[in-house]
């Protein structure tokens, strides 16, 4: 009945990566794999990271571990950083998103490491589940999943951080030997 | 809503209600649009209606010509006010921050200022209640900007968009600044356009606050007063907005001590800070803005009596209340 009134939603994507994305296959272990940490420019963001690498380098005796920060909250990391980690590391970890826009673009980098092959985990806070969840439906994965923490990060002391990554170390090994997706989905 | 509508109201309202089933309003009823009222409204800007206006790299989506069209048909602009809608569109792409401005928890609202004639060609209101409500280009324009953002862009609140409170008056502040009255030259000029011609200006606001004092005719009370609501310079606590104050003077505060008060904080900082407000308002950005007029940096500057030249200095009272602080 309203055939002739117009979409206002419909426009052309901004690039082809909406696509369903491919997630990349999962190792078996992380022993002696090449780690990389993606961090955003949220308070303590690189820090937590920092935490997360220690902690997996000890437990797995990891190879290397390369931590790059990408420069703008908002949108995906660059290429050359994200080529970077494809041609250096075998997975990454990603985060932390704590705030609307940067939980969805972490989901975003995320999806894009899959999608190059590297199998990678997100982190975010509990409280921006809801944008890092409308990230994934715009990229085509809805049910994916990502690790939370509680919110806020950026108020936590060196002690606090050291915590919350130890907590979390858990589900980011999960979530890099084993499927990315809900179950669901 | 499926039967057969014969009463054009009904058929109307059957519309308006189709559009809230497809979750494109932002709660207010919209005006459904149709290929022909968009193809009327893109002729108004001579653009080409596949033209991409803005793209949100990380959730692959762009914006066309065409779609900001439907949008602001929707908003209930008129065909003519549409130039004036992308033209802010265009403004707030500039502003840094912008793209990640509409998903913040900080939620800011666009402030458009609308300098020239185009101002009375289309009834933009820059007098009284200059705010609104009650003026149809300065309420739909405004709105049109959070419709695009909406629609366009598929930002929605407590789902991309995560703004903890938003503000009053998001997507509703469209003002005309009352160059009639003003007794400094028009924001848009400050920006860099030729006196008289059309112009928008736009920046990001997180608060709004009314300043009243009408029972004085002394600069300093004017400013003390304006100083005391703002306490010092806030540190931004995200690196995309910019913490700069606007502020809009009503035609009796602004003349009252004018001698006293000059639009850009005084001769000693007059030309540096033009300088740098060309730099960045190349496109007419923000700053100073206003029915009547702004101030500038968020920085307390004035001339003093008996020195034409000089910073306000705070004294302890001030400073032990934190106004007039520079950051």
């Amino acid at each position: 009945m309203f055939e002739t009134i117009v979409d206002p939603t419909v426009g052309p994507p901004a690039s082809s990566e909406c696509d369903q994305p491919t997630l990349a296959a999962r190792p078996d272990s992380l022993f002696g794999l090449r780690l990389g940490l993606l961090a955003n420019t949220k308070r303590n963001a690189e820090q937590f990271l920092q935490q997360v690498g220690e902690q997996l380098a000890e437990q797995y005796r990891l190879q290397m571990v390369l931590a790059r920060k990408k420069p703008n909250i908002i949108e995906t990391a660059p290429e050359p950083m994200m080529a970077e980690f494809a041609d250096r590391c075998d997975i990454v970890v990603a985060g932390v998103g704590d705030c609307g826009s940067c939980s969805a673009s972490a989901v975003a980098d995320g999806l894009l490491l899959e999608q190059a092959g590297i199998p990678a985990v997100v982190i975010c806070t509990d409280a921006f589940m809801a944008s890092a969840d409308a990230m994934a439906r715009l990229r085509g994965a809805p049910g994916y999943r990502y690790v939370t923490t509680p919110h806020p990060v950026a108020n936590l002391t060196a002690g606090g951080i050291h915590d919350r990554a130890v907590a979390a170390i858990p589900a980011i090994v999960t979530l890099l030997t084993q499927p990315t997706m809900a179950a669901s989905a | 809503m499926t039967a057969p509508v014969t009463d054009p109201v009904a058929h109307a309202k059957a519309a308006i209600e189709y559009c809230y089933e497809q979750g494109w309003t932002d709660g207010l009823p919209v005006v459904p649009a149709t290929i022909a009222d968009v193809e009327t409204f893109v002729a108004t800007t001579g653009r080409d209606a596949a033209e991409i206006i803005g793209s949100q790299q990380h959730l692959g989506r762009s914006i066309t010509v065409a779609q900001a069209a439907a949008n602001a048909i929707m908003a209930g602009c008129k065909p003519e006010y549409f130039p004036v809608v992308l033209a802010a569109w265009h403004v707030l792409n500039l502003e840094r921050g912008s793209r990640g401005a509409w998903q913040s928890t900080s939620g800011p609202a666009p402030l458009i200022v609308v300098n020239g004639g185009v101002r009375s060609r289309l009834g933009i209101n820059y007098q009284g209640g200059v705010f609104g409500p009650g003026f149809r280009p300065n309420a739909t324009i405004a709105r049109a900007i959070g419709l695009i953002v909406r629609n366009g862009y598929g930002i929605r609140p407590q789902q991309l968009d995560q703004a903890t409170q938003g503000l009053p008056g998001r997507w509703s502040i469209c003002i005309g600044e009352n160059e009639e009255l003003s007794p400094w030259e028009p924001l848009s000029v400050v920006g860099g356009a030729a006196p008289g011609a059309d112009a928008v200006s736009a920046m990001l606001i997180r608060t709004c606050e009314y300043v009243d004092n009408r029972s004085t005719d002394v600069a300093e009370a004017v400013l003390r007063d304006l100083a005391g609501r703002h306490g010092p310079a806030r540190r931004c606590p995200s690196p995309g907005l910019t913490p700069d104050r606007t502020e809009l003077a009503y035609p009796a505060q602004a003349h009252c001590p004018r001698e006293k008060w000059s639009s850009d904080g005084g001769d000693l900082t007059r030309r540096q800070g033009r300088a740098r407000h060309r730099r960045r308002t190349q496109h007419w950005q923000r700053h100073r803005a206003g029915p009547v007029q702004v101030w500038r940096q968020g920085r307390l500057q004035r001339r003093r009596r008996g020195s034409d030249q000089g910073m306000h200095r705070p004294d302890r009272a001030e400073r032990r209340r934190g106004n007039g602080r520079a950051r």
